[in-house]
């Protein structure tokens, strides 16, 4: 039992190192606001930019590992498939009939000057299928569900959540990471042919809007247009849009870190970073598609 | 317990449909590609196939009954084209059936088409060589476009000298339309001959008075009373 004397010395000692700390911490922003060299930072970001890209590297190489190595969390893998790809279905359906009535009001009077409505069907399926379905898809995916993976994680990691699995005996990488990541994989390419034949519905009710034609004659005229080269490699790229957004959302999260404002940096940067990688990865999937078209 | 169970209930039936879009996806495109149907094979060679390319259709009697299978250049003037054609329709091809390379509209894709052939003649068999008719490429009118022009344009150059030489009172035409000295001599001329069938009227009156001719002239006149009634 100490005396309150003590008591009070020893308060007053910890408030003079508080202070003396601060102090210190404020010297070393001031000191950075002072003389702030634009070449410096440049480099630091460089040098952030490609430590990043290997702890990336690494996390992804971890997630293949994990992958592979029994045990399976085959219940978890359901319940995430569930929750990235069923629940999200509302959500897609949605967007995507709103993009196909649009695109086809939209195109319909350009292609009414050269007198060619009748290709309308056709263009507006292979727009859908080879670019807008998935890039549009994978992008409000990568809204809900990247933002989502990315907070989710990020609030378990802050509130010590991960460690405690790790202490008792649960692998959080292979339960949380994993799991999500297979199963964004998995769910994407199924809810972009969803959101396909949905915007082609939406098609055809935009054609019908200003003209006359029968289901049987919309559909003749999409599926005599399209080709294998048109659905294989839009639905191959939204494997890897779903492995994307999942990775750089589980990344964000599960190396999240001051609190709460981690949390809320760990769900933004994950979207933005996600929905720029859709964009690079569909850049590279068409430069392939057209080397062998 | 009972929730998670109608969540993988709910999955199962979200995944199915998925799979089950994208394999009717795949049915549709593969039916009109000839994949899942019988089919037989006709090639035919041409000079030139003006943009036809794999995949592209072949019609008969305006249907879609086929696709170009394959195209192979066999030397630097003759291709060969291979067309996969529905079984179908075999029995309505002759043997003396002919594939002419069109187009499906003005701006749409290449296509075969394949004519009849006449009744009495054999079917096609697999692999059979068909004849065939050279298309009229877009090139060919517009050869006979520049003909066309070139002719306009030396028939307007020809009519333009004309035009200028009757404009400036040269040959014939232009004298009679352009020459005011001519004009009048041509007015001085159709009165005199006005003049003189008003001399030779009062010659030919002064005749039919004379002793010698009033007879002939009588007789005339009797006929052609006669001739009246």
């Amino acid at each position: 039992m100490l005396q309150p004397s003590l008591l009070l010395n020893k308060h007053v000692t910890n408030i003079k190192f508080e202070m003396l700390a601060n102090s210190k911490t404020s010297n070393k922003i001031d000191s950075k606001k002072v003389s702030p060299s634009s070449e410096n930072s440049f480099g630091k970001t460089l040098k952030d930019f490609f430590e990043e890209v290997t702890l990336l590297t690494r996390f992804t190489m971890r997630f293949f590992r994990e992958l592979i190595k029994p045990p399976y969390e085959f219940n978890e893998f359901l319940k995430q498939s569930y929750l990235i790809g069923y629940k999200s279905l509302p959500l897609i359906a949605i967007t995507g009939f709103i993009m196909g009535l649009v695109l086809t009001i939209q195109s319909r009077p350009t292609l009414a000057q050269f007198g060619a409505e009748s290709w309308l069907p056709a263009m507006v399926a292979v727009s859908i299928i080879r670019e807008i379905g998935p890039v549009v898809t994978a992008l409000i995916f990568a809204g809900k569900v990247g933002s989502g993976i990315g907070a989710e994680l990020a609030s378990m990691k802050v509130t010590e959540q991960i460690d405690a699995m790790e202490v008792s005996g649960i692998n959080p990488f292979k339960y949380l990471v994993v799991t999500r990541i297979l199963s964004a994989t998995l769910m994407l390419p199924i809810l972009v042919i969803m959101s396909d034949v949905i915007s082609l519905y939406g098609a055809y009710i935009g054609v019908n809007l200003q003209g006359d034609v029968s289901f049987n004659l919309f559909i003749v005229k999409i599926f005599d247009k399209l080709v294998f080269t048109d659905i294989f490699p839009a639905v191959i790229k939204t494997f890897f849009f779903g492995f994307v957004v999942a990775l750089l959302g589980c990344y964000k999260g599960y190396n999240s870190s001051k609190g709460t404002e981690g949390v809320a940096v760990a769900a933004n940067t994950s979207v933005v970073y996600a929905s720029l990688m859709i964009f690079i990865l569909d850049m590279i999937a068409v430069q392939i598609t057209s080397l062998f078209i | 317990m009972k929730k998670a169970s109608g969540n993988k209930i709910r999955l199962g039936i979200f995944v199915s449909i998925g799979f089950a879009l994208l394999i009717g996806c795949i049915y549709l495109i593969g039916e009109r590609q000839q994949l899942f149907s019988n089919t037989f094979q006709v090639s035919g060679i041409f000079k030139n196939i003006s943009g036809l390319q794999i995949g592209n259709n072949v019609r008969f009697s305006g249907i879609n009954v086929g696709i170009v299978d394959n195209i192979e250049q066999l030397t630097d003037t003759t291709v060969k084209v291979d067309m996969m054609i529905n079984d179908d329709t075999r029995k309505f091809m002759k043997k003396n059936a002919k594939a002419i390379i069109g187009s499906d509209g003005l701006m749409g894709n290449k296509i075969v088409i394949i004519t009849p052939g006449t009744n009495g003649q054999k079917t096609l068999a697999d692999n059979d060589v068909i004849a065939t008719e050279q298309p009229v490429t877009m090139d060919d009118i517009l050869i006979k476009l520049k003909v066309t022009g070139d002719n306009a344009a030396t028939i307007t150059s020809d009519l333009a000298v004309v035009m200028t030489n009757i404009r400036e009172g040269k040959g014939t035409i232009g004298k009679l339309l352009m020459d005011t000295a001519m004009a009048k001599e041509v007015d001085q001329a159709l009165t005199n001959i006005k003049q003189g069938a008003g001399g030779f009227k009062q010659n030919m009156n002064a005749a039919s008075n004379n002793v010698l001719l009033r007879g002939y002239f009588k007789k005339k006149k009797k006929g052609d009373e006669k001739d009246k009634k």
